[in-house]
């Protein structure tokens, strides 16, 4: 019996030292559990990304390639850049996209609330289950995390992004930024903005399959409102798609609001503007 | 009387509190004072009247234990301490359980992320969380060895088949106790391994009646939500630790009536002589039984922290989805027989006729089987019949797993091998700064990546994955793989088989990609391409690269 005790006593001494050892390791171990939950919630909002959000966002989330998800074709992006200083550095206080948009709470909280909610104007869809979308709440925080984690010392490192205001006249963004008339097409063939998708291939009439054909628009657009160049024509309608609707399209009339996508602004650089709407006034003249 | 001052003027400070400590400890132990204690630890003779038995007769904590043992029981043959054990285990999930309730709430918006609280903020949360799920499986087999235990000793029979009864009440209990606790972390390995136990109250017989509301009474809604997390919660934590008592004291009561049966060849056929224990065959409670319970829960309360700590880790998948369902879902360990045998037959025949009355033959098996005989000689029937059924058993586990019956493409075994939806695997638990981008092929044992000794593992892991799934056509192979052994379906297309599988890749190309997706976050990808080896221009797997994973650098895999 005396055995037994001591057996006993030894076990429970052992169990009691070995639970000490186990708190002696517990701040660093809940540390790195910590830091593997967020990291988890990251891998899983990929997942919920690569499903929802690449075929508008990009896959990168700069809204440059964007695929089909039954043809695996690349086609136009119709989100705006995500992946960008813009949303994601803190300028002089919060992010330009937050302060352009009045927010006044955190960059968690918008690119959450506006995931969760959408937006009508620029046809981002409601995802939150919240708000009558498909996803639950915990996949629109994965989701939000993982965008937030695009976030890096190197995307930050230049000087906060200043916010290019396009100007009401055409003109006067031209003065800014001449452009170059022999780049133009080259933006109108980019696959990112996909402009073809639409309105076709010049030389091909029949290829524009839903916006209409624009091999004459710098004759036309000239026309279209009294006292306004084709510059400024194709340069509102590029930026606001709904400022002009066309009575005749390739599939009839044509849809109001615009099918076209609103996002140009946001995705198209200042120089790449100039070069198309250039290149496009030069049509048929 | 003399209050304790009186005391202190009459004999001083010193000698006033010890003999107050020994009446309050006299009166705690209900008789025992410190030098009865003392004396019994040392192994004196009790004084008389002997004070160790009052606490049996006049205590509340000791009046349910016997006073004394027969000799011949207290030995590890022939009770092997399993009964003990059990209720060891249930004390301990009871303890652990009410720490792990503290940081709980049973609600599917919170209920996962209280998991990673517990297992991230909660100083020693996941030792806790370890020991419970352990201690729950441990408390699993521990039953079924009792049960198992009783069998094989003959213990069931005559007076005390009611307590065998009870005892399958408390084995069944003890399941349900064990899978009701699955849920409630609301992964998707307790979403998916439940939805699937419970789909079998469906398919109750009128499906339209009774199936719909038994349904409706297990999910507490069509489908599994915050009612039917609530439900499986209240379970868990109240009404079967309640039931569970209740049978146990039940149960341990008509142990005490009758005594532990003494081993078979210890008494004449047909007598039971439990009670009847001669003065010198007596083994007291106080001090031997005692002595040796504490040592033993000592020591297994060393072995379930030792091996929380160091040898076992309770999983936690990813948040549950209802929407999708893993590959494989499986059942617990301790319940894959069920899942074996739904493979063979229709649910309502398994869960409404064939477990049933099995478990009824169970309950009832000591009023049946009256042999008088506990002999092992005289039971030669009775116990190779019992053999073959725990070989059944361990069969219809194994038909459990996802190995029988439920195998999937090879190319999506492979992945799940490397890649798994759920859980981990070589591959995941590669250190991050080890998974450089670029692309990599399986790699033979002789093979590496140089400089790189822990993606060369993973690589190798993918090679034998490769191996179990592929095949060489004799003609025209090439790879390292085994030679196809090839069969003609009914609709005249070629099966290729190997040893391993009867769907195996011939010819197969495999790759895998890392891609960096954000500055600290890779995507892994697994490809795989083979065409048919009768025609080159037709592919089986056309460049499918649809299996992917994401893995932040802190995610930590190498670790949990």
């Amino acid at each position: 019996m005396q055995v037994k005790v001591v057996i006993g006593t030894l076990a429970f001494m052992l169990s009691m030292i070995i639970m000490g050892f186990a708190t002696l390791r517990e701040p660093a171990r809940m540390e790195r559990f910590t830091l593997a939950y967020e990291g988890r919630l990251i891998e899983q909002g990929a997942e919920v990304y690569k499903n929802n959000c690449s075929s508008c966002h990009g896959v990168d989330g700069k809204a440059e390639a964007c695929f089909d998800d039954a043809s695996g074709e690349q086609i136009a992006c119709a989100g705006i850049p995500l992946h960008t200083p813009e949303l994601l550095c803190d300028g002089d206080s919060m992010p330009l996209r937050l302060s352009q948009r009045d927010w006044a709470g955190t960059k968690y909280g918008y690119v959450a609330s506006v995931v969760a909610a959408g937006r009508t104007a620029s046809g981002m869809p409601t995802w939150g289950e919240a708000f009558g979308g498909p996803l639950r709440d915990n996949q629109v925080e994965n989701v939000t995390l993982f965008v937030l984690n695009w976030e890096s010392a190197e995307l930050c490192a230049g000087p906060p992004p200043e916010l290019y205001a396009w100007p009401d006249d055409v003109e006067e963004h031209l003065a800014a930024f001449p452009g170059d008339v022999a780049q133009g097409e080259a933006v109108y063939l980019n696959p990112t903005y996909a402009c073809t998708a639409c309105h076709g291939q010049m030389d091909n009439p029949a290829s524009a399959a839903i916006g209409p054909h624009l091999a004459q628009i710098g004759v036309i657009g000239a026309e279209r409102v009294a006292g306004q160049s084709a510059e400024q024509y194709i340069y509102e309608s590029i930026l606001y798609p709904n400022a002009y609707i066309v009575p005749d399209c390739p599939t009839g009339p044509c849809a109001s609001p615009s099918s076209m996508p609103a996002n140009f602004g946001a995705r198209m650089t200042p120089e790449e503007m100039s070069d198309l709407v250039l290149y496009l006034a030069s049509l048929g003249r | 009387m003399a209050t304790f001052f009186d005391q202190v003027r009459e004999m001083g400070l010193k000698q006033a509190t010890v003999v107050k400590a020994d009446e309050i400890v006299e009166r705690v132990t209900v008789g025992m004072n410190i030098n009865d204690i003392r004396g019994m630890l040392r192994g004196d003779e009790p004084r008389r009247p002997n004070p160790r038995l009052r606490p049996h007769a006049d205590g509340f904590w000791f009046h349910i234990r016997p006073s004394f043992y027969h000799t011949e029981v207290t030995k590890i043959y022939p009770t092997f301490r399993l009964g003990w054990l059990s209720t060891f285990m249930f004390v301990w999930e009871t303890i652990t359980g009410i720490f792990l309730m503290i940081f709980y709430t049973p609600r599917p918006g919170t209920a996962f992320a209280d998991m990673w609280n517990i297992m991230s903020n909660v100083p020693l949360g996941q030792l806790v969380r370890d020991m419970h799920r352990l201690g729950a499986e441990v408390m699993v087999l521990v039953v079924a060895l009792h049960m198992l235990r009783t069998f094989v000793t003959g213990s069931y029979k005559k007076p005390r088949q009611f307590t065998w009864l009870t005892g399958m009440v408390l084995l069944c209990l003890t399941l349900v106790l064990s899978f009701s606790g699955y849920l409630l972390p609301w992964d998707q390995l307790a979403y998916w391994a439940v939805t699937v136990a419970v789909s079998a109250a469906e398919a109750a017989p009128p499906a339209e009646i009774v199936g719909y509301n038994l349904n409706l009474l297990v999910r507490g809604a069509p489908s599994f939500g915050a009612g039917g997390l609530l439900r499986w919660y209240l379970l868990h934590v109240l009404v079967l630790p309640l039931l569970l008592a209740i049978f146990f004291f039940v149960h341990y009561y008509k142990v005490v009536l009758y005594g532990i049966s003494l081993p078979p060849g210890r008494e004449e056929i047909g007598e039971d002589t439990a009670k009847r224990v001669p003065k010198d065959e007596r083994t007291y409670f106080m001090p031997d039984i005692i002595t040796s319970e504490l040592m033993w829960s000592a020591l297994a309360t060393l072995a379930l922290i030792a091996g929380s700590l160091w040898f076992y880790a309770a999983p936690l998948e990813n948040h549950a989805d209802p929407l999708v369902t893993p590959l494989h879902v499986v059942a617990p360990w301790y319940l894959s027989w069920s899942q074996g045998w739904l493979k063979l037959a229709s649910k309502e025949f398994i869960a409404f006729v064939f477990i049933p009355v099995l478990a009824v033959a169970f309950f009832l098996m000591p009023y049946f089987e009256v042999g008088k005989s506990r002999r092992y000689a005289d039971r030669r029937v009775g116990l190779s019949v019992s053999m073959l059924f725990i070989a059944f058993m361990l069969v219809s586990n194994w038909m459990g797993s996802p190995e029988y019956l439920v195998q999937s493409t090879p190319e999506i075994e492979v992945a799940q091998e490397l890649i798994p939806q759920e859980g981990h695997s070589h591959l995941l638990q590669v250190p991050y700064e080890t998974l450089v981008p670029g692309r990599y092929v399986p790699l033979a044992p002789e093979q590496e990546v140089p400089g790189n000794k822990e993606l060369t593992h993973a690589l190798h892991y993918f090679y034998d994955a490769m191996r179990l799934y592929s095949c060489r056509t004799a003609e025209n192979g090439s790879g390292p793989w085994e030679t196809c052994r090839e069969r003609v379906r009914d609709d005249g297309s070629i099966q290729y088989r190997n040893s391993h599988t009867s769907d195996a890749m011939p010819n197969p190309q495999a790759w895998l990609l890392i891609d960096q997706l954000q500055h600290n976050m890779v995507k892994l990808t697994l490809c795989f391409d083979v065409t048919d080896p009768r025609d080159p221009n037709v592919k089986l797997v056309d460049n499918d690269c649809s299996a992917f994973k994401f893995r932040h650098a802190d995610s930590n895999y190498e670790e949990y």
